[in-house]
């Protein structure tokens, strides 16, 4: 089942249609000047991924630290298993773990993938909820940041999947994660701004942390200063949520990392 | 400028916020000796992979090889320390550029919105605690603290100084120099020779974009002649639909603006 919801009416929003669509023409003009030089790293990142692929023996270098080896562990576990000898069967062998579809670095990127793909669904279904009158009057400014944060989380799912496509990798269109039960549910059980915008705002900062986990731990130069550029995209959406919930906007000196998600958050093998 | 603000809630949110702050800050010190121990190993394992190449390249006769080899390793080495020197530069600037702008009356003054006051004191102690970090890493590494501010942007600010006539000319240049802070170390991150350090210029560049996200909100309060509404918490009613979305303009970071390793470094 997806856990993307239906376009919903918004008649609860009090933003106008003519707001809303010159409002993302200007944020598609500011998007495009910045694009064209992300989409140059991803298409490097795509050919350096794609020899990857072509030659797996160097999987055992992507991942670095401690959630790396766990990782790596996964790959060898898959990947190590050798086939016994003709005539040397082995009854008591246990049946082999299904082959992963991602490894090393894509792993990385679908799960960021499918990260942003559940930031889009927390929104949509927020826009949903509002457009259904669920979380009484939104606020314009509000309004306007769910409309502009959802499209960002959109574009950064849009890049990554390019770069998975590329690969020869199946896309990842849902939020195949082990935090997606969660936050639906969470998200299904919001009756008010306030209650979606601390559903945003903790989806954002395991982004962010996520993110930056992330700069540490892909080794393609692409992959990382892709990473590098959509981490700080979140903590902004992360800023003005806690001004929203009227909370100090900038309460860390550091972006920590202590709830990334790592790569065995992704559910989908 | 008309204050709306429950002062007393305030403090209790910076007192949260501290808190916070202080759990990060603890978890970045112990962090800072990873990186700096990782980076430590990667110019070890550099100048053993020199030793041990640099002299059988020079036996074969390509000594330009070995010669660039050895070079290409100092230079890896000392761009580390030159981007912490660098970094630590614009962190100062920005110590230095927050505590001028507190002097004036409007930020930090009797006419000041408190929201601003405080927001430009927390900002310049997390930019004094980034600079620490950078200058600890950079010393760690065996380079020499940086102490003055980044060169090129220390002219700007004098330039732009003696022109400040309200909040909206200093919150313009403290945008300025959050988004380059924060473009420099996104840059960094793709530059730096370990996973560890490309970790800690990501981990600040996280929180130098936010201090722009919400300095472009303030502006453009200011700039629309709604100052009253800069408020923690904010009356979201009131607030005009751009505020939404007017602090974070870009999908994906940009480093068009970045400085380059070498400008702050320590000759």
């Amino acid at each position: 089942m997806s856990v993307f919801p239906r376009r919903g009416k918004r008649a609860e929003m009090a933003i106008s249609e003519r707001e809303l669509s010159q409002m993302t023409r200007e944020l598609d003009q500011l998007h495009e000047s910045t694009f064209s030089q992300v989409r140059t790293t991803l298409d490097e990142l795509t050919a350096n991924l794609g020899q990857v692929v072509r030659h797996s023996s160097t999987r055992r270098s992507f991942f670095l630290g401690a959630a790396g080896a766990v990782a790596l562990g996964t790959v060898a576990a898959c990947s190590s298993g050798s086939t016994p000898p003709a005539g040397q069967s082995s009854p008591a062998a246990p049946p082999q773990p299904p082959k992963e579809t991602y490894t090393g670095d894509l792993k990385v990127v679908a799960l960021a993938t499918a990260l942003e793909n559940l930031a889009v669904t927390a929104y949509g279904g927020a826009l949903k909820k509002a457009g259904a009158g669920e979380l009484g009057t939104v606020p314009p400014a509000v309004a306007t940041f769910v409309q502009t944060a959802m499209k960002q989380h959109a574009d950064h799912a849009q890049a990554w999947n390019a770069v998975l496509a590329k690969a020869g990798k199946p896309t990842v269109t849902d939020a195949p994660l082990s935090i997606t039960q969660d936050q639906v549910a969470m998200l299904t059980a919001a009756k008010s701004v306030p209650d979606v915008a601390k559903l945003a705002l903790n989806l954002e900062n395991i982004a962010a942390q996520t993110y930056t986990f992330a700069t540490a731990n892909v080794t393609d130069p692409g992959g990382i200063i892709t990473a590098a550029t959509i981490q700080p995209v979140e903590t902004m959406h992360a800023a003005i949520l806690n001004f929203v919930l009227g909370q100090y906007p900038i309460p860390d000196t550091f972006i920590g990392v202590s709830n990334a998600l790592k790569p065995d958050a992704l559910t989908v093998k | 400028m008309r204050n709306k603000i429950d002062e007393g809630r305030f403090r209790e949110l910076l007192e949260e916020s501290d808190d916070l702050h202080s759990d990060a800050l603890r978890s970045a010190r112990a962090g800072l000796d990873d990186y700096v121990e990782a980076a430590r190993e990667a110019r070890l394992a550099a100048r053993r992979e020199t030793s041990r190449w640099g002299p059988v390249a020079a036996a074969a006769g390509v000594t330009g090889a070995a010669t660039l080899l050895a070079s290409g390793t100092a230079w890896a080495a000392g761009d580390d320390i030159a981007a912490l020197q660098t970094a630590a530069g614009i962190e100062n600037l920005a110590v230095q550029t927050y505590k001028t702008a507190l002097t004036l009356p409007f930020i930090g003054g009797s006419s000041a919105n408190p929201v601003v006051k405080a927001f430009a004191e927390k900002t310049m102690g997390q930019h004094n605690e980034h600079a620490t970090a950078f200058n600890a890493a950079a010393q760690r590494l065996g380079g020499k603290p940086q102490t003055a501010p980044d060169p090129k942007y220390a002219e700007v600010v004098k330039q732009t100084v003696p022109k400040i006539k309200g909040a909206a000319d200093v919150v313009g240049l403290a945008i300025t120099l959050e988004d380059v802070a924060a473009q420099t170390y996104v840059k960094n991150v793709g530059l730096v020779s370990t996973a560890e350090l490309r970790q800690l210029f990501a981990s600040v560049a996280g929180v130098e974009s936010q201090h722009k996200a919400i300095l472009l909100a303030v502006q453009a309060l200011v700039k629309g002649g709604t100052p009253e509404l800069i408020a923690l918490p904010p009356d979201l009613t009131k607030l005009p639909a751009e505020a939404g979305s007017v602090g974070f303009p870009d999908t994906f970071y940009p480093t068009a603006m970045a400085a380059p390793v070498e400008e702050g470094a320590v000759k």
